[in-house]
């Protein structure tokens, strides 16, 4: 019960600092989704140690490992786009992987690059 | 009866759920992603019981609730590997930061020149990061929340079956970048290949994944009056 209690107030914490991410866009016309002005104040909050970490944590990870769930009904947008695929499919492959594959050399060669002469910790 | 409807498409939805995530679970493999297998189920169950779109609605908006408060909750893994952040802090703002632009610029400015609809280049430019960003920054610029989920699983496909591969071929070894790769080239399921690599480099994934989310929704603004200025 008192878990329960527990649980349900972290989730209060999180849903107040994503209404409050969406007020913060909407009053300051930042075009910038209102979700990641909540995850840059919250971690905002941590690092200030206005939320500790037991505020949040058992909600956090238990909707962070069912996030999967809502991108499902999100997809189901895609019943309205069939065409798009059929129509565009080539560019779009195209456009997908090129993208993919410069993003993956850029980030990993620049990253090695500045890591070179840093001694890796070992794990 | 709506309230009936409502129901039954979300009965629906955890059942796909439960059902692509069983799969997924049993085979491992890559392509099966619970994402596109979850959403064509519902789909496929939809258009056999002759149940429009419009109906689906009601339940999905009860549904996505709880994804933007589910989002916020990126923070706490970011918060707890805050010693990484500052360790490697050089090597992830200079590669996540240039992997976003990338990823933005060339799949924007080749859906461009290969003539696609405005709403479609709109959708296509966030599809590196994690797919609640990705809407987002979709359905800011006008793009379709939709076609944006679609194409970020397509990148996090291709980047999780052919991105460790493309790293060791280009030599790139250091754990530390061929995480941060992986998380800011293809979002979560990147970071799931990642995490069978190794611990460190799993950890500089999940990292990325949020940071490339942060980066690429700050400068998408820039980047759309870049490419679609008119």
């Amino acid at each position: 019960m008192k878990k329960k209690v527990q649980f349900l107030g972290q989730l209060a914490v999180l849903i107040a600092i994503y209404l409050v991410g969406n007020k913060v866009v909407l009053l300051t016309g930042l075009p910038v989704p209102g979700n990641v002005v909540g995850v840059v104040l919250l971690y905002a909050l941590l690092n200030l140690g206005l939320i500790r970490l037991e505020h949040v944590q058992e909600a956090a990870d238990f909707l962070l490992r069912h996030l999967v769930f809502f991108f499902i009904p999100v997809a189901v947008d895609l019943m309205n786009w069939g065409g798009v695929f059929y129509r565009y499919g080539l560019a779009l492959a195209l456009a997908i992987a090129v993208s993919t594959v410069l993003t993956f050399l850029g980030t990993g060669y620049l990253a090695q690059w500045l890591q070179k002469g840093e001694k890796t910790c070992p794990n | 009866m709506p309230q009936l409807m409502i129901l039954f498409t979300i009965l629906l939805t955890v059942g796909a759920y439960l059902l692509s995530k069983a799969l997924y679970l049993r085979y491992r493999h890559p392509l099966l992603n619970i994402v596109l297998l979850g959403a064509g189920i519902i789909i496929a169950t939809l258009l056999a019981l002759k149940i429009p779109y419009q109906t689906y609605l009601p339940g999905r908006q009860i549904m996505t609730s709880l994804l933007g408060p589910a989002t916020v909750g990126l923070a706490v893994p970011l918060y707890r590997h805050r010693s990484l952040l500052r360790r490697y802090a050089p090597a992830i703002v200079a590669g996540v930061g240039l992997g976003s632009l990338a990823s933005m610029f060339v799949a924007g400015l080749i859906a461009l020149v290969a003539g696609l609809p405005r709403e479609v280049v709109l959708s296509v430019l966030p599809k590196s990061v994690t797919i609640p960003f990705a809407v987002e920054i979709a359905r800011i610029h006008g793009g379709s929340p939709g076609l944006a989920s679609a194409f970020v699983v397509a990148t996090g496909t291709l980047g999780s079956v052919f991105g460790g591969t493309l790293l060791t071929w280009a030599g790139i070894k250091d754990p530390v970048a061929r995480g941060l790769a992986m998380g800011t080239g293809a979002h979560g399921q990147g970071t799931a290949m990642a995490f069978m690599e190794g611990e460190r480099q799993g950890s500089m994934a999940g990292l990325a994944m949020t940071l490339a989310g942060i980066t690429t929704a700050s400068i998408a603004p820039l980047m759309v009056r870049l490419l679609l200025r008119h």
